[in-house]
């Protein structure tokens, strides 16, 4: 399940929202500080909407340009026969 | 626009042929198509993710037999249908077959790669359950084979569409199919898509549960309810797994010595399986476990001991790029554990219930046909002929529609019909509503998932769980969705509550035991009654159950198969590492 995006280090490139085939990973604006006063100003960065919903899958990890995001091994809610 | 509004607004396509899912199925249906097609044809695929990196293909190794033009390709036909308990359309897999050669030409043409020996032949190795057939994967695994098609659509000018999920077929009131509707799955914005031919290649539904979780496999309800045949909804892929972790590798390291034991330290294969043992194929092997639980014998492991420690690192060396991360996190505890000390269950991987066609890949229905998981060409899939199947029967229903593109009247849009699809996928939302689909989810795994029930069958008990499922269904009713992805989820779960009900119908309609249907009320294989596909079709707002003769007409159906000894020791394949 995915764990951490380091967002300090993101450049916004939006590859884990894309490659996500759950739907987890959104790129939403953030309000950051505005280079022109008066100014909102904002840039996409990726946030972790649906965490419960990731099938560890790895993509957005193993296709983060930047190696920022970590998805941890472990599986969850997987049906037992028994 | 806003894709949460009611008002009816979106988007209109117009293409000739139409590819819903785009794993191996879909993307080699796209790929013959356009290649079949006379210059100017339009096609177009789309998924409900990302093409190229999502779906089981995506995600597996890309292992897939191949018959090349020395090897007994009658043999091998008659092997898969043995293995298949001769629930298998024998004229498509063997054309599957007989192609397979021609699709690796193609693929090596489109910039994959296949591992060679020194003498320079491919790279080949056993797969379980067969002696014959033979599997190769591309270098980079399913991910760069998915996404090397990908490219090649696109430089071929079909028309990709990412992020649609589909939610139903157009007729057209013309007794045809003319496309399909469907919604953004980011934003929800309505599409509907004419097209002069629809191939169907969604998978099959996996209530979520198998190592890929974003396959639901809803397209072949949308089929049923267009009115096309389902089949094979009694089998069910169903294999040895552990929830902890998952590992891809258990059929190559039982061909290096790896044995089931049970919590007495007792191998029991052979109890079972007296021929094939260990090597038996995986419903085999979960069927044995299930009664190994019954006996009271768990926890079960997959004992590895005598497997040399190189040859165990080559399992965790995936040609997986996400194995590979998965591995390397796991810490040497978790790494022991999985070499004998985890205990292993029979889990239920997905459904066999797909879209009945002739071996043209044409459903009954004009306009719709059928590829990859979607199509039932075989009720049981051996490792390499997943995707080798569906690579087959992608090609084969891309050619087939291209072939009716004239023979079929022209497809025309019914504006009432694509308004009530459109109102029928906006009922659910609700931005004041609760996302809770994931609750009902949970409960039909529950139902489902037991063994009792998935792997060991008997009358009362699926009729049980038929009621089960029939509350959950209205519970389900009674659901809203506050956004696109909680709608897409909602319409996912519909699905396979649908299904369920399939399955559990198919399960006792077929008053025997064949392949991975084992019923405990009709423990015997009955081919003199049963050599037949269970049916499903609406009649009536109801599904009606029908029994249809297999055809026979290159080999034996009750043939069953013994193992002779082994001529290739996968061992020799993996020397080196």
């Amino acid at each position: 399940m995915i764990e951490t995006i380091e967002i300090e280090k993101c450049t916004g490139c939006g590859v884990c929202d894309l490659v996500c085939p759950a739907d987890v990973i959104h790129m939403e604006p953030a309000p950051v500080a505005p280079e022109v006063p008066g100014l909102t100003q904002t840039r996409m960065l990726p946030v972790i909407k649906f965490r419960e919903h990731c099938i560890t899958c790895f993509s957005c990890e193993i296709f983060c340009p930047e190696q920022i995001v970590d998805v941890h091994p472990s599986v969850k809610n997987r049906p037992r026969p028994w | 626009m806003t894709g949460l509004s009611r008002s009816f607004e979106g988007v209109l396509i117009d293409t000739d042929v139409l590819v819903i899912g785009g794993g191996a199925g879909g993307l080699l249906a796209a790929l013959s198509a356009k290649r079949h097609g006379p210059p100017g044809t339009r096609v177009t695929l789309v998924d409900s993710w990302l093409i190229g990196r999502t779906g089981h293909t995506a995600f597996s190794n890309a292992w897939q037999i191949f018959a090349l033009p020395d090897d007994d390709l009658d043999g091998i036909l008659q092997e898969i249908v043995s293995g298949n308990d001769g629930i298998a359309d024998q004229v498509l897999v063997r054309e599957v077959l007989a192609n397979s050669h021609a699709r690796l030409k193609d693929f090596e043409a489109i910039g994959m790669t296949f591992g060679r020996e020194e003498d320079g032949s491919y790279k080949r190795r056993p797969t379980r359950g067969l002696n014959l057939a033979r599997v190769m994967y591309p270098e980079g695994g399913g991910l760069e084979f998915a996404w090397a098609l990908r490219r090649a659509l696109e430089a071929e000018g079909v028309q990709l569409i990412d992020r649609l999920f589909v939610t139903g077929l157009l007729g057209g009131g013309s007794g045809r199919v003319a496309g399909a509707v469907g919604i953004h799955s980011r934003t929800g914005e309505f599409h509907a898509i004419k097209a002069r031919a629809t191939i169907v290649a969604t998978n099959a539904i996996t209530f979520r549960s198998g190592f890929v979780r974003d396959i639901t496999g809803t397209g072949t309800l949308l089929a049923y309810r267009a009115g096309a045949t389902l089949r094979n909804a009694e089998f069910s892929y169903v294999r040895p797994g552990t929830p902890k972790f998952y590992f891809e590798g258990i059929t190559f390291a039982i061909q290096e010595g790896a044995r089931w034991i049970n919590a007495k330290g007792e191998p029991f294969m052979r109890d079972y399986e007296p021929d094939w043992g260990d090597e038996a194929d995986v419903p085999r092997i979960a069927r044995a476990m299930a009664i190994e639980n019954e006996k009271g014998n768990v926890p079960l492991y997959l004992d590895m001991s005598a497997i040399p420690e190189p040859l165990r690192e080559y399992f965790i060396q995936s040609k997986v790029k996400w194995m590979d991360n998965f591995f390397r996190k796991l810490g040497n505890e978790a790494r022991t554990d999985m070499f004998g000390k985890t205990p292993y269950y029979a889990l239920n991987q997905m459904t066999k219930m797909a879209i009945g066609t002739g071996p043209d890949c044409r459903s009954d229905l004009p306009g719709l046909l059928a590829a990859g998981l979607a199509q039932a060409g075989c009720a049981n899939h051996f490792a390499g002929f997943h995707i080798g199947l569906c690579v087959g029967n992608g090609w084969i229903a891309g050619r087939s529609a291209i072939a009716d593109l004239d023979a079929l009247p022209p497809p025309r849009l019914d504006a009432a019909e694509v308004r009530a699809l459109h109102d029928e996928v906006t009922r659910p939302v609700d931005e004041s509503a609760n996302a809770e689909s994931d609750v009902i989810l949970r409960d039909l795994q529950a139902i489902m998932f037991a063994y009792d029930v998935g792997i060991l069958k008997r009358a009362d008990r699926l009729e049980q769980a038929r009621a089960a499922v029939d509350e959950l269904a209205e519970k389900c009713n009674a659901l809203a969705a506050p956004h696109t992805h909680e709608l897409v989820r909602l319409k996912e779960t519909e699905a396979m509550l649908l299904a369920a009900r399939f399955i559990l119908g198919a399960s006792l309609y077929r008053t025997e035991s064949r392949l991975s249907h084992f019923r405990e009320d009709y423990e015997a294989r009955d081919d003199a009654n049963w050599l037949v596909w269970v049916d499903i079709m609406e009649r009536g707002g109801r599904p009606h159950f029908a029994k249809t003769p297999i055809p026979t007409p290159l080999c034996s159906a009750t043939l069953v198969t013994r193992r002779p000894t082994r001529a290739i020791s996968g061992q020799a394949h993996v020397a080196g590492v």
